[in-house]
Formats: structure tokens, sequence, C-alpha cells
């Protein structure tokens, strides 16, 4: 309707202003109603939007209709203005007038009436109505988008301070089921499982009833916490709530297919905002109902094409209707999750190679310095290997001597000398021979070991010795593989002189048992000796007796044998047993073997 | 006539001491201090019996020791070393035995005995 041709040809002739209706295309432009009354207070003009606005169409009869008529429509806030401008001859405004037009259309008018004179002189107020309505909503959206914004940005920035799984998803339940977030009532996270195809039940936030709903947002309410204090505080917290809403999931699990709601959503990555009907297929059914739910919002959680897991909220408490839009928000805050939980799993996959990197870096350093240890002794071994040679031949030569001129006759003062000497000359070639054994064992390569097997190939060196003596020596091999790094000359040197200085310890009829076995990550050889009618004191004394050699002649083999030990960082002494009976023991690290490196046997 | 020893060692205590020992014996026994030496004595006249030493500063007994089986494969030669590894070598099997040095001659004596009558030793019980 035009506004022209609704006004009657009088009005316009006698009190409308040419310029008026200029101005009036340029307020209809802007949807500013504008309405003119003479000063009989009848209307003179309205343009398009005054005329929509009112709908003076419908209800006017009247040609020129009185401003008391308006009524209806704007009350008495018209009258008052348009009476105030008349008395006053000053413009009045009113702010915010609710009203309903002849046609129930709602409206929130801000009205501006101003003096104005006609192409006639005559004194006519002019009304402006502009209907605000629409600028509330704008404003409306504009707070709703700006609080979606906000919620995203305290969930990133919670999940940004978040390394660990656990915390990231409390993030999400938390964003997901706060009155200052989403505000879904119940939140449930499923983590997806690639190598079943299924979602399994991880972990859920919400009342478990109305009556504890009630409790906790009346707490919550109590506590005023802005979304961010609160993930802060959920992040630190595991709560009893947590856990009692988790029982419904706990174990749960969803084989997906293409074939069910539920399954196509993770497949396609996209939202549901899903109602549980008659039609709905029976996997997504059964999921609904583990719930206890007939009505939820279903976000797949992806990150890099790769399925995550399964975000699923509903209002079951409240019964408030699931928007699309809060799906869709649902949906953003599961992305932000997704990625999250990406680097948290790198970050973990990280933090895992890094500790084996330390650990294998601490194992090199070890090595290192046993194989130099090792390397000393080796040293050591080839140097006393040529003392010896040159101590040897002077020994042979003085004690040859002696016993030449002990043949002949001699004083007795001077044979029991010579004794003497020669005596002395037999025990410094005894200990050269000791040492002799050592430097040669020294000449060896350095390389993984078969423990049980040098201790076995050690034994039957004895064998002969034993069997002469009628001194049974048992043997029981541990039944894991005993890898040592080492000189398998020392090595088999040192066992073996063990276990000689325990044979000789022995008399019959006693007997030894030699065990090897996997001890705390050592290889251990224990041995134990039992005598009828020795108690464990006796064995004890017998042990010690072993290896602190009072027998000068043994010392150094005790001596030699204990720090080959030691040079491999290994150990010897005397344990306690299970039973009553002490055991010698020789322990050496085990070291893992590697690929295509066989333990050598040691023979 | 009495058998002819010929001990071959660099040591000149050794060298004095088993020919003051050896001759005691009944041996005729002739010393050399190196393993050319030993080779120019062998080319000169038969021995019983050689004592070697191995660790000798111009020539190895070892080495020694395969050119005197050259010479005179029928002459037994006793290896007689302060190092028990050789025992190992294997070009020292080539010796009729192996005896480590030591003040106790004995062990030596015995061996020299044994390689000189073998029949007689072996009529021992």
């Amino acid at each position: 309707m035009n506004s022209v041709t609704t006004m009657p040809a009088t009005t316009h002739e006698t009190c409308v202003p040419v310029d008026l209706e200029y101005l009036s295309e340029g307020l209809d432009e802007l949807g500013i109603g504008l309405l003119a009354f003479d000063q009989n207070e009848r209307l003179t003009y309205g343009n398009q939007s005054a005329v929509d606005m009112v709908a003076l169409d419908n209800a006017d009869s009247d040609d020129q209709p009185h401003l008391v008529q308006m009524a209806d429509v704007f009350g008495s806030s018209l009258s008052s203005a348009v009476e105030g401008v008349r008395q006053n001859g000053s413009q009045s405004v009113r702010h915010g007038l609710h009203c309903s037009n002849r046609h129930g259309r709602h409206m929130l008018i801000d009205l501006s009436c101003l003096p104005f004179r006609g192409v006639n002189n005559d004194p006519c107020v002019i009304c402006l109505l502009h209907d605000v309505r629409q600028h509330h909503q704008f404003s409306d959206d504009t707070k709703f988008l700006r609080q979606e914004l906000q919620i995203l940005t305290d969930v990133a920035a919670a999940l940004s301070s978040s390394s660990e799984l656990v915390q990231i998803l409390k993030v999400i339940l938390t964003g997901a089921t706060a009155a200052q977030g989403l505000g879904f009532n119940r939140a449930f996270l499923f983590l997806y499982q690639q190598d079943t195809n299924e979602l399994i039940g991880h972990m859920a936030l919400g009342p478990v009833s109305a009556e504890e709903a009630g409790n906790i947002w009346k707490d919550l309410d109590a506590m005023r916490l802005s979304l961010e204090e609160l993930l802060e505080d959920n992040q630190s917290d595991t709560g009893e709530r947590l856990d009692a809403i988790t029982d419904l999931i706990t174990d749960f699990r969803v084989r997906l297919d293409d074939e069910s709601a539920i399954g196509r959503a993770c497949h396609d990555s996209s939202w549901l905002n899903l109602a549980i009907s008659d039609d709905t297929d029976n996997l997504t059914s059964a999921f609904a109902q583990q719930l206890n739910t007939d009505k939820l919002a279903l976000v797949p959680m992806v990150s890099k094409g790769h399925l995550m897991g399964l975000l699923a909220a509903d209002n079951q408490i409240t019964g408030r209707p699931i928007s699309d839009e809060a799906v869709q928000l649902l949906q953003a805050l599961a992305n932000q999750a997704a990625v999250a939980m990406e680097r948290a799993r790198l970050y973990d996959n990280q933090l895992e190679r890094s500790r084996e990197l330390e650990r294998i870096n601490q194992l090199l350093a070890e090595s290192q310095d046993q194989i130099i240890k090792i390397e000393k002794m080796s040293v050591i071994g080839e140097l006393t290997s040529a003392i010896t040679h040159e101590l040897r031949n002077p020994l042979t030569v003085v004690g040859g001597f002696a016993n030449l001129m002990l043949k002949s006759t001699l004083p007795d003062e001077n044979r029991e000398y010579l004794n003497i000497i020669s005596s002395e000359i037999r025990r410094a070639e005894t200990v050269l021979d000791q040492v002799l054994d050592f430097s040669r064992a020294s000449k060896g390569e350095n390389c993984p070991i078969d423990f049980s097997g040098l201790v076995k190939r050690s034994l039957d060196l004895l064998k002969g010795r034993l069997a002469r003596r009628e001194l049974p020596m048992f043997l029981s091999q541990a039944s894991e593989p005993l890898t040592v790094f080492g000189n398998s000359d020392q090595l088999s040197h040192a066992v073996y002189q063990f276990l000689k200085l325990v044979a000789e310890e022995l008399t019959p009829p006693g007997e030894a048992e030699v065990r090897t076995e996997l001890r705390d990550g050592q290889a251990l050889m224990l041995i134990k000796i039992r005598r009828p009618g020795h108690e464990r004191e006796q064995v004890q004394r017998t042990l010690e007796r072993i290896i602190t050699q009072n027998r000068s002649s043994q010392r150094l083999t005790i001596l030699v044998a204990g720090e080959t030990i030691r040079y491999h960082g290994g150990n010897f002494g005397i344990a306690c047993g299970d039973d009553s009976l002490p055991s010698l023991y020789i322990e050496l690290p085990v070291m893992k073997e590697r690929p295509g490196e066989p333990a050598h046997t040691g023979g | 006539m009495s058998p002819h020893i010929l001990v071959v060692d660099d040591d000149d205590g050794i060298r004095v001491l088993y020919q003051t020992e050896l001759a005691r014996e009944g041996y005729r026994v002739t010393v050399v201090d190196s393993g050319r030496a030993a080779l120019a004595a062998v080319s000169e006249r038969q021995f019983a019996v050689i004592i070697l030493d191995i660790d000798m500063p111009d020539m190895s007994g070892i080495e020694a020791l395969t050119h005197l089986r050259k010479a005179g494969p029928e002459t037994p030669v006793i290896l007689n070393t302060a190092y028990s590894i050789y025992k190992q070598d294997f070009q020292s099997w080539l010796a009729d035995a192996y005896v480590m040095k030591s003040s106790d001659l004995e062990p030596l004596k015995k061996k020299i005995k044994e390689l000189i009558d073998p029949v007689e030793h072996k009529c021992q019980p």
C-alpha cells in the first residue's frame, strides 16, 4: 500500500509539505515510520513504514483519524508525546515502547515527536517511529555468538595446558556439561579402538539422578565460577560424581558398522541430533538405552582424518530439547578435543622414546665403564706376564743352585739356610704360576658369554680331581639364558679357582652343589657344601676360610679371582640360602643379548 | 760314552745351572745362548737331547725348533720355558716334551732320561 494514496487528498493538499514526502522515502528505506498530525491532532500524513507498523488500512474508516484513535496501538504514549510537543514546542522522545499493532504484531518502538510547520505555515507535529525489536534480536544473536566464542576460547585455553589424556577428557566433559559452557545435563566419552573397530566407554560427567542434579547444580551456582575457573578446578579433581556416572559406560563396547546411525556418524565424521524412535536401528537404540536416554547429541572426535572417539550428550534430567546449534557447538568442542588428544598421544610417544633413549644412554655409559675396566685388566695381564717371565729365570737359577748345594756335603747350619731358600723359592714359583694363569686368561677378547656353560666347563675340569677324592659336586643350571659380558678366559679362570678352592676344602664324605640362576638382573653361581655332622656355623667358617684364604699360597689365587669378578662388574661373598646352610656366591651383571650376537660358550 | 745334551738359553744363570746339574748327572753338556748358535751346533755334531728355551731375542725357540726338526728330525727336543701359554702354540707340538722352568730340576731330568732311553723308561713300574 502506498502511503500517499491512503491519505485523504484534502489533507495532503493543506498540511503536507513537499519536502516531508521526500523525507518519507528515505525513512521508508530505513524502516522508520513517519506520522504527521495537524493542530487538531488529526493524522495528515503517514509513510509506508508507518502504515505497516500501525496497520492503518484495516482499522481506520475515517479519512483523517484522530490521534486518540491510535491509542489501541500506542496506548497514551503517542498522545502524551504529541501533546508535549504542542505545549512545549520542543522534541519529545520515548524509548522502548512495547506495542502491538492491529495485526497483532509486537513492536518495540522508539518514538520521537517534534514540531513542524507545513507549506502554509500551519503548525504540525511529526512523529518518527522506529521498531527496535529487530535491532534487539540482532544484539541477542551477537551475544549468543560471543558466548559460544568465549566457551570455545576457555576450552581451548584449558586444553592447551593439558598434556595428559585424562585431563583433556575432563576438560571436554566439563565444557559440555557446565552451565557456563554448553549446558548439557550429562556427557559421555567413548574412545575408539582401531584394531577392533570399537568404541569403548571411558569417562562421563553429570548427575545420576534428578535429586543429585539439584544438589550439584545448586552447589555450582553458589560457587559462581567462570567456565575458565571451573575447567581448572575439574582438571585436578577426581571426584565421585565423575566415577558414578562413568559406571554407566564402563566396559561398554560398541562395534561400529555402516548400517547404524552411530556407525555412519563416526565414519562420515558428522554430528547427530538423535531422537530414538521405532525407525532407529538396533545398534543406535542399544547405545541410547545403555545411557538411559532417548534424545541425545552424538559428535565424533576426529583428528587428521582419524577417528579418536565419540562424545555423547543429553538433557536427560531436565528434558530440555537439544537444538542443532548446541550440537554444532558440541562438535566444535569435540574437534578441539580430538586435536588435543592427538597431541597428548604424540607427547606420550615422545616422552616414552625420550625415556627409552635415556635408559639406553645409561646402559651404554655403564657398559663403557665395564669395558674400560676389563680393558685395563687385559693390560695388567700382559704386564704381569712380562714381569713374571723375567722373575722366573732368576728364581729357577737361585733355587736350582740351592738344591744343587743341598746335594753336596754341607754344615748343618748352611743346609738349614739352603732349605729355607729352596722352600721360599718354591712358594714364589707357585705365586708366579698363578699370576701366569691370570695373565694368560687376560689375552682373550671381550664378548657375550653363556655363564651357565662357563660354570659347567669349569666344573668339568675339576671332575678328575673330584672323582679321585670321591667328592661329588652336582650342577644345577638356570633354565633361562644367563649372558654376561667380558673376557671368557678371565672369567673361566676365576670361576675355576673358586670351584677348586671349594673342592680343596671338601673332605669325604662331603659333597657340593653348584647352581646357576638369574636373580635381580644378576647371573648367580651358588656353591653349597654339605658334610654329615657339619652345622651351619661350621659351613660358614669353611666358606669364610675359602674367601679370606689364610693359606698364603692361595691368597693370591682368591685375590686375582675376586678382582677378576669385580672388574667385570660383579661380586662374590657368602649368602644365606633359603635353607639353613650358607652358600658361596659369585654374581655378574646379565647383559641384554643383541640380535645376531650369540653368547660365547666360553669354551 | 755318555749322552751329549745341548742346552739353548739366553739366560746366563740358567745355562750355568743346567750345565752343572746335568754334568753331575753324568751327561756331556754343550750350552749356547741363541737359536742360531743351536743350529750351528747341531750342524757340527749330533746330540742325544736338545733343551730349548722359547723366549729368546734373535730367534724364538719355536722358530728354532722348526729348523732343528729339519736338520735332525730324530733328535728329541724339550721345550723349556717360563710360559705355559706356548703349550697352546700349534708349532710347539713339534717338540717331544714341554717342561716349565722351575728350581726343581727333577721333572726336567726325568724327561731327559725318558727321551734318551724310552725302552728302559717304559719298563719302569
